[in-house]
């Protein structure tokens, strides 16, 4: 503020913020509460930001009529957390916001109605982000970040208020979403199994009755919850029922999900094109998908190490990685196709020592040993039809359908 | 005991009472005890003069307590608050003497009496001597007491009242050997001689448990005598109030003369206040108590000091007028009163109100049953001689006739006298107690003086020291600059400066501004939830205690830290045996006795928190902090309550004093060792409470680290269960040898994985975080995973990972490789696999063995049975012993690969 704000004129603003506030509740007006209470977002907040820094005797408005009075316990750390935020002090402002957020939900539980879900919903946003800030600023100091946590199991006991029988409890999957994105970032994702069996589990929860918006977030998280747990066909249908309605023009929500959803597609034997790459700015995949096309095992450790940092952060670098052997299964297919054109009659039969030497073009030093454990495994995992003659080196191939195609199941797991 | 008993007894035995304390054994302390317990029980009856004897012979009046006396005082819950209820009760007899000529020397030899106890009980010999220095104060003082004792009824009215409490003390200490708690603080307390002619406070120490005790007895007496005596019960209220009462006696002893003159003084009006704070610092003390005995002593000198001030406010005005009219109707009216003063007091109060209905039987004694406290009252007048209060268990029934002539004087002269005699207690066995006592004596004399010239006291630095080394940002440290001004400010302008225990003080919070402030919120918080609940355990006052007796310690510190040291060990766990006997003598009792009498306990200990408050409460303002800190002591009083909780903190604290008592030696400085005792303490109770707010910041884990002083290289691992004992634990030079020997050792896996694990808790015990620790983790990793034992492997891998994060020096790269293939192999979690591969840095990546692990797993994760097989031929480190556990494994994938590929002509 670069013009200096008179006292009373500090006063009138909070005073304001507090009638406003008193009003909101007597009213059930949750579209006037909720911009009240967000702390980190609200621009309409900053005036009273500065009002705040400017007169320091903020309790006594709040004590001073009686229809504020009775909402202190949130409007007073409410006040402050405001006051910290824009002074920069996230720690501090994440501890006072809790404590509004505490004394709101005391409120919120005793209100029959869910006039103030979004109110509800904001807190549990806010609180998200402020503990994100405060964490920052602790990290940043040498201090243990706690304060995510501490959302967590706030944030948990919202979930319990809104997770009985009623009209509130179509609340309660966006707050279960909060939790998610907490958990996935503190890398607590054990945490997220005793939620997801409350909202999948209770009857009381009918899935198809919460916004569409949260469904989407749902289905996200815990489909990338299956692609760590390599559970395929599970992964692939709540990412793609979350693709599926999500908003086609919100070009970050659809990256985030097919980055998850095209690692999976990839392990069941789909591929997509590269315009869909292209237009989401999934590039890093194509050198994956030009090894499965073309069996160049070369290409596919290349693509692997050149994204290493992107895909073990993700988390699919262990899904990419078990390409391999279909990438292998592509190059053997390949040597068979050109075999037949040759000679169709012992197409058939592949010796281990054209597979080598396949291998040896494209810069891999495999000797025949290694070679024939490589053919055994695509026999095991059942991505080679066949059987391998180990005395004359050959890999003998069925005459119906030699190479099995995925289409649609996993790779079998070793 | 019987022997220092006997001892005391004969040079005693003019007083039957003495017997009792010759039964303490405290050859020096016995004459003194011996006079003051003569007094009570002579007059009574003529108590054999033997202390063992006599104290025993003293129980059968005490027994009736005991034994199922018609006065029997239920201490039961007391232990811990009667402790202090009894000290109260000294001082509030103390004043209840003045105003109703009760004298405050009855009271001085009460409190010898029980002291003398207290030191029988807890160190047995040092007992003795510390009863003896008690006992000499009686003499002293008391010679005129001990007519009047003796006038009163057996127990010696107001000053046989508490002599009788002494006696009565003693024969508790003879009869519970647990009293030994008891005994130890009072040794501190005779050590500290001048502790007690300091301030009365030293009563109070003892009296934490043995002391308040004491003073319950005392009221008990005072009841009796009130029947004679009023003030007797008034005595018994303020007593009641048990740790409050001690407290006040003490306060009262601290405020008047801060000496044991103090205690006359005190019990007049400002006694009476004092000795109320003393309660309330005491309830809070009971677990502390149990601590240490000697540093409660001392803190609570510190106490007074500090408490006087305030608790006159609460208690001692209220306890006075209390007196006063219990005085002038004797008891009746004191009875109604005490209840009022139970506002400050609650414990005492209410006691004192039950007393009223005991009045009415007062001829017989009301023999307090104290559990803990064998008796208090003895205590009350003494508080020095509170040492009794481990007599509790005796439970004293003290007849109280009454004696009003208990004049303030005797209990002055007793201090002097004790002053003598705590350098005997000294003597007595323990070097911690001894060691405590003598420095505690002089220290103590000459610390009141001093610390009206004006310098700061070392605790007091050391306080201010703690306070910043809790500060992580220059905002804590400003706000704690601030906030230390205010308490320091605060303290010399209520003359506590000097006489508080700095080293007991609990810091401030450190977040909020109102730091100063928060002790006192504390203190009301606790009043408040004490007034609510009726403690049902002595555990609750713990939490203050720890403060309390910290700043006895700040006293003592300058005489002598060490004693204070000792002295919360043994105490601690010599409370908590008193309290268990207690406890059943409680239950019989009260069972036994009027109902009103054991509610007057309950409350009265619940006075007992509320006065520590006292001290702050005015202060406190924030009505948030207030109202969380109410929560948290409800929740740890209700807590604190159930009987099992009980039973374990008892267990817990008895461990922790054993162990004191051993490991601690006399060379390490008195504060080190409060202040361990404290954190414990403080620890302890909020493990047990759950506390949330404060738990985890006001715990002073530096003062908690041990520092280890055993030789031996070789040292079996066993698993502990209780605070560590510096003398079982080694040093770092030795555990390098230790190491060593490992490492050189031939002998088998089981073996060296038992030292191994030795060497890492002693480690752990002290701290220790270097490149030994990561030597001893990373020596213990590679023999485990040589041996296979993955679970010990697993230990180490986690604790060398934090060690490596802190960025201590090891061989990293080879452990990480080890963790990779631990990950990959064995735990088989895809997201700690993912996590541990994306920290590995670029430099790691480049080691060989982290270059080996990366490629095991990738031929895992790819079903590459003959690269494994290769890699595992060529395996850096002991990356062969890994994958040995899980090459059994794939070769049994590799046959049921084999029988599926392989053609028809191998089928």
């Amino acid at each position: 503020m670069a013009a200096f704000l008179s006292l009373a004129e500090s006063q009138r603003r909070i005073a304001g913020y507090l009638n406003r506030f008193a009003d909101a509740i007597a009213r059930q007006d949750g579209a006037t509460l909720r911009p009240l209470l967000a702390v980190s977002s609200a621009a309409s907040l900053l005036p009273l930001a500065d009002a705040l820094s400017n007169f320091s005797d903020s309790s006594r408005l709040v004590s001073q009529s009686d229809h504020i009075a009775q909402f202190a316990e949130i409007l007073l750390p409410l006040l402050r957390s405001i006051q910290s935020h824009h002074l920069g002090r996230f720690a501090e402002a994440y501890s006072s916001y809790e404590k509004a957020a505490n004394a709101f939900l005391q409120e919120f539980r005793n209100w029959e109605t869910p006039w103030a879900m979004e109110t509800v919903q904001t807190i549990a946003l806010e609180i998200r982000l402020l503990a994100e800030k405060g964490d920052r600023e602790l990290a940043s100091s040498g201090k243990s970040p706690e304060k995510l946590k501490g959302a967590g199991s706030f944030l948990m006991k919202v979930f319990g208020a809104l997770a009985g029988k009623g009209p509130k409890r179509v609340g309660a999957l966006y707050i279960t979403c909060q939790l998610f994105k907490i958990y996935f970032k503190l890398g607590t994702v054990h945490l997220c199994r005793s939620v997801i069996r409350s909202i999948e589990t209770a009857r009381i929860f009918d899935f198809e009755e919460f916004p569409v918006k949260d469904k989407v977030t749902y289905m996200y998280y815990t489909g990338r919850l299956e692609v760590f747990n390599e559970n395929f066909l599970a992964a692939d249908q709540k990412l793609t029922y979350s693709l599926a309605r999500s908003d086609p023009l919100n070009m970050s929500n659809m990256r985030m999900i097919l980055k998850y959803l095209i690692p999976v597609k990839l392990s069941i034997g789909i591929l997509p094109k590269m315009s869909l790459l292209k237009k989401y700015n999934l590039m890093e995949y194509s050198g994956v998908i030009d090894a499965l096309k073309t069996g160049d095992v070369r290409l596919l450790r290349q693509a692997l190490q050149e994204h290493e940092e992107q895909f073990l952060r993700s988390g699919v670098y262990l899904v990419l990685e078990k390409l391999e052997l279909v990438v292998y299964q592509r190059l053997v297919k390949k040597i068979y196709i050109i075999q037949k054109q040759k000679d169709p009659d012992k197409a058939h039969q592949i010796k281990l020592d054209t597979i080598i030497k396949a291998l040896k073009w494209l810069g891999i030093d495999m000797d025949y040993d290694e070679g024939e454990c490589i053919v055994t495994m695509l026999i095991y995992k059942n991505l080679v039809k066949g059987y391998f003659a180990h005395k004359s080196k050959v890999c003998v191939l069925s005459k119906s359908d030699p190479f099995p195609k995925l289409s649609g199941k996993p790779v079998m797991a070793s | 005991m019987m022997n220092q008993g006997g001892e005391p007894g004969a040079g005693i035995n003019p007083n039957s009472s003495e017997v009792n304390y010759v039964g303490q054994a405290h050859a020096p302390s016995n004459p003194y005890l011996t006079s003051a317990g003569p007094q009570l029980w002579p007059p009574p009856q003529p108590p054999p003069p033997q202390p063992a004897p006599n104290s025993w012979s003293y129980r059968p009046e005490n027994s009736n307590t005991h034994n199922g006396f018609p006065s029997n005082y239920y201490y039961e819950m007391q232990r811990g608050a009667s402790n202090q209820t009894h000290t109260q009760t000294g001082p509030s007899t103390t004043p209840n003497m003045p105003a109703q000529g009760y004298n405050s020397t009855p009271y001085s030899t009460s409190y010898q009496s029980s002291t003398m106890d207290y030191s029988t009980g807890f160190y047995g010999n040092s007992y003795g001597n510390s009863s003896s220095l008690q006992v000499a104060p009686n003499q002293n003082t008391g010679a005129s007491y001990q007519p009047p004792f003796q006038n009163s009824v057996g127990h010696t009215s107001s000053s046989s009242t508490s002599t009788t409490t002494m006696s009565n003390s003693n024969t508790y200490y003879n009869a519970s050997g647990d009293h030994q708690n008891t005994a130890s603080t009072t040794p501190s307390y005779q050590s500290s001689g001048n502790y007690y002619q300091q301030a009365s406070q030293n009563y109070a120490y003892p009296s934490s448990n043995p002391s308040y005790q004491h003073q319950y007895i005392q009221p008990y007496y005072y009841y009796n005598q009130t029947a004679g005596g009023p003030s007797v019960g008034t005595d018994a209220t303020s007593s009641v109030p048990s740790g409050a009462g001690h407290g006040g006696s003490y306060m009262g002893h601290g405020g008047a003369a801060g000496g044991y003159s103090s205690h006359p003084t005190n019990q007049p009006p400002p006694p009476g206040t004092t000795s109320w704070r003393p309660d309330a610092a005491t309830p809070a003390l009971p677990p502390l108590q149990g601590i240490g005995a000697t540093g409660y002593q001392t803190q609570y000198p510190g106490q007074f000091q500090a408490y006087p001030p305030q608790q006159p406010v609460n208690s001692a005005p209220a306890l006075d007028s209390l007196f006063a009219s219990n005085n002038a109707n004797q008891g009746n009216i004191l009875y109604s009163q005490p209840p009022n003063m139970h506002v400050s007091s609650t414990n005492q109060f209410q006691q004192a109100s039950e007393i009223p209905q005991l009045p009415p039987p007062p001829p017989p004694p009301y023999t307090v049953q104290m559990p803990d406290m064998r008796q208090v009252q003895g205590g009350s007048h003494l508080h020095p001689n509170m040492v009794q209060m481990p007599d509790t268990h005796q439970v004293s029934k003290i007849q109280i006739p009454t004696n009003p002539r208990i004049a303030p004087g005797l209990a002055t002269g007793a201090v002097k006298v004790d002053r003598g005699s705590i350098s005997t207690g000294g003597l007595a066995k323990p070097a911690y107690v001894s060691v405590s006592v003598s420095k505690s004596d002089t220290k103590l004399a000459s610390t009141a003086e001093d610390a009206d010239k004006g310098a700061f006291p070392v605790s007091l630095k050391a306080y201010v020291e703690r306070s910043f080394a809790r500060c992580k940002t220059d905002v804590q440290r400003n706000a704690n600059q601030n906030q230390l001004k205010e308490v320091i400010t605060k303290a010399t302008t209520e003359g506590t400066l000097f006489s508080k225990n700095w080293d007991l003080e609990p810091l401030f919070p450190l977040p909020s501004g109102d730091s100063t402030n928060t002790n006192n919120r504390l203190d009301s918080t606790v009043f408040s939830s004490l007034n609510k609940e009726k403690r049902k355990s002595r555990w609750e006052p713990i939490e203050e205690t720890p403060e309390k007796k910290v700043e006895p310690v700040s006293n003592t510190t300058n005489s002598g830290p060490s004693n204070t040291r000792y002295n919360r060990p043994e105490a601690t766990p010599k409370i908590d045996g008193r309290n268990w006997n207690t406890m059943i003598f409680v239950k019989k009792k009260q069972s036994n006795f009027n109902n009103s009498g054991r509610g007057r306990f309950k409350k009265q200990k619940t006075n007992v928190f509320i006065r520590k408050p006292t001290e702050n409460t005015d202060s406190s303002s924030d009505s948030d902090k207030e109202r969380e800190l109410t929560k948290y002591y409800s929740s740890a009083i209700s807590l604190a309550n159930s009987p099992e909780e009980k039973k374990k903190r008892e267990h817990r604290s008895k461990r922790f004093d054993k162990r004191k008592m051993e490991s601690a030696s006399p060379n390490n400085s008195s504060s080190i060792v409060t202040r361990k005792a404290n954190a414990m303490l403080l620890a302890k109770s909020y493990d047990d409470n759950n506390g949330p707010d404060r738990a985890v910041e006001d715990i002073d884990w530096d003062s908690l680290t041990v520092k280890g002083t055993c030789q031996e290289i070789e040292k079996r691992y066993l698993r502990l269960t209780s605070a560590p004992d510096p003398s079982t634990v080694r040093p770092e030079d030795v555990l390098e040898k230790a190491l060593e020997m490992v490492q050189t050792s031939s002998k088998n896996y089981l073996y060296k994985c038992d030292q191994l694990k030795s060497i890492r808790q002693d480690l752990t015990v002290q701290r220790i975080e270097n490149e030994l620790t990561v030597k001893v983790y990373e020596t213990h990793a590679r023999l485990a995973i040589q041996f296979g034992d993955i679970y010990e492997y697993n230990q180490c891998q986690s604790q060398l990972k934090r060690l490596y994060a802190e960025g201590i020096k090891g061989c990293d790269n080879e452990f990480s490789a080890y963790h990779l293939l631990h990950v990959c192999l064995h735990s088989n979690n895809k997201r700690d696999l993912l996590s541990s591969m994306a920290g590995l840095s670029i430099q790691s990546k480049q080691d060989d063995a982290v270059k080996h692990a990366l490629k095991v797993r990738s031929a895992v994760s790819s079903g590459n049975y003959l690269l494994f097989f290769r890699l595992y031929k060529v395996a850096p480190n002991l990356n062969t012993c890994l994958m040995d556990l899980y090459a059994e494994k794939m070769r049994f994938e590799v046959v049921d690969q084999c029988v599926k590929h392989t053609g028809p002509d191998h089928q």
